[in-house]
């Protein structure tokens, strides 16, 4: 059976991203900050004391991102690099690091867009190194078949005495 | 493509409901929403028309727990199912790992179930997919019903991968766990 190679992250690449995160929290005075994948599966966040529900806003964020790739090409644009949204006391800011991740950024009134706009952009330069090559660092590291017989049992035990 | 965190313990696969519209991939995913472990779940996020019908997606995060100290969670999703809406499927289907085909067993659906099992592999082969190296499960749903095609005869229209069919009625739940099931353990297998 062929297998399929998917966005590995080790632990030296998430802490790289980690520190990085809360230095541009930091600095640009957000209130939260999210690596997600751009199939919308979050990698990593930052945050003092406000916790989105993860999950939901990556996938959102991400779909919303790809769409904005699809309104590009219909208007002969090659790409939009970023997705904003401007709300009452507080803003989105998607952007995109790699092929693979995305970075959002959410803050208050209390910051300007262009210093978001303008570390952000630092921050990605950082980043983007980061997850190149990543997959030829990571290639020892696979889900085994003790994983999938585990995860096999689980599932059965997940779903058990549900069916209708 | 999973997403492995190492450095977290997760790992992420991304699930996908595929079908014409009206087949009952909403109704799938929030007969499951309804009756797992609210432990077990995340919140379901649907992005549908006034009408109720799918303009987006639907999304419900599932967790499996802690396995081999990796926390691994399937996220599900579902595509609009109306023949216009391509664009909006081609988004939802990034990073696939598998896929979910719902069929409407009820004979006069049988142009829209091709329909969009063909569209199903052009927008697979168009983002550099092989549907015969993703997970994939035929469901054949409202086997309630009467006019509907015999399982032989839908599985030679839609099954030419020889890929497991479960019959189902997605409204009472029949199958529909069972369908999840056997995806879930695929994507797995694909990647082990």
């Amino acid at each position: 059976m062929a297998k399929r190679k998917g966005l590995v992250i080790n632990d030296r690449q998430l802490d790289l991203c980690d520190d990085l995160l809360r230095k541009l929290k930091d600095v640009t005075g957000s209130t939260f900050l999210a690596l997600i994948s751009t199939s919308g599966q979050p990698i990593t966040t930052a945050s003092d004391d406000y916790h989105p529900e993860t999950l939901s806003l990556a996938s959102l964020a991400a779909s919303s991102f790809a769409a904005t790739q699809q309104l590009a090409s219909i208007l002969d644009e090659k790409e939009f690099t970023l997705l904003f949204h401007e709300g009452k006391s507080s803003n989105l800011h998607v952007s995109q690091v790699s092929d693979q991740v995305l970075l959002i950024i959410t803050f208050g009134r209390e910051t300007q867009v262009g210093k978001v706009r303008l570390y952000t952009q630092r921050a990605i330069e950082v980043l983007r190194p980061i997850f190149e090559g990543a997959d030829e660092e990571n290639e020892a590291l696979a889900v085994d078949d003790d994983y999938e017989a585990t995860a096999g049992k689980a599932i059965d035990d997940l779903f058990a005495d549900l069916e209708g | 493509m999973p997403l492995i965190n190492f450095a977290a313990r997760e790992i992420n696969y991304k699930i996908v409901y595929y079908g014409c519209g009206l087949c009952g991939k909403t109704t799938n995913i929030q007969y499951i929403h309804r009756k797992i472990n609210p432990s077990a779940r995340g919140k379901l996020v649907s992005i549908a028309t006034e009408e109720e019908r799918t303009l987006y997606f639907d999304f419900l995060p599932l967790s499996l727990g802690t396995v081999k100290g990796m926390q691994t969670r399937f996220h599900l999703y579902t595509v609009p199912g109306q023949s216009y809406y391509n664009a909006s499927r081609k988004l939802v289907l990034q990073g696939v790992d598998g896929v979910i085909f719902c069929a409407d067993s009820q004979i006069t659906r049988l142009d829209e179930n091709v329909e969009s099992y063909l569209n199903l592999w052009d927008n697979l082969i168009a983002q550099g997919d092989d549907l015969t190296k993703l997970g994939f499960v035929i469901q054949m749903n409202k086997r309630d019903l009467t006019d509907i095609f015999s399982v032989e005869d839908l599985n030679e229209l839609l099954n030419h991968t020889q890929s497991p069919v479960i019959e189902a009625c997605a409204v009472s739940g029949l199958g529909v766990f069972e369908t999840l099931k056997i995806v879930c353990k695929q994507v797995i297998a694909k990647t082990a």
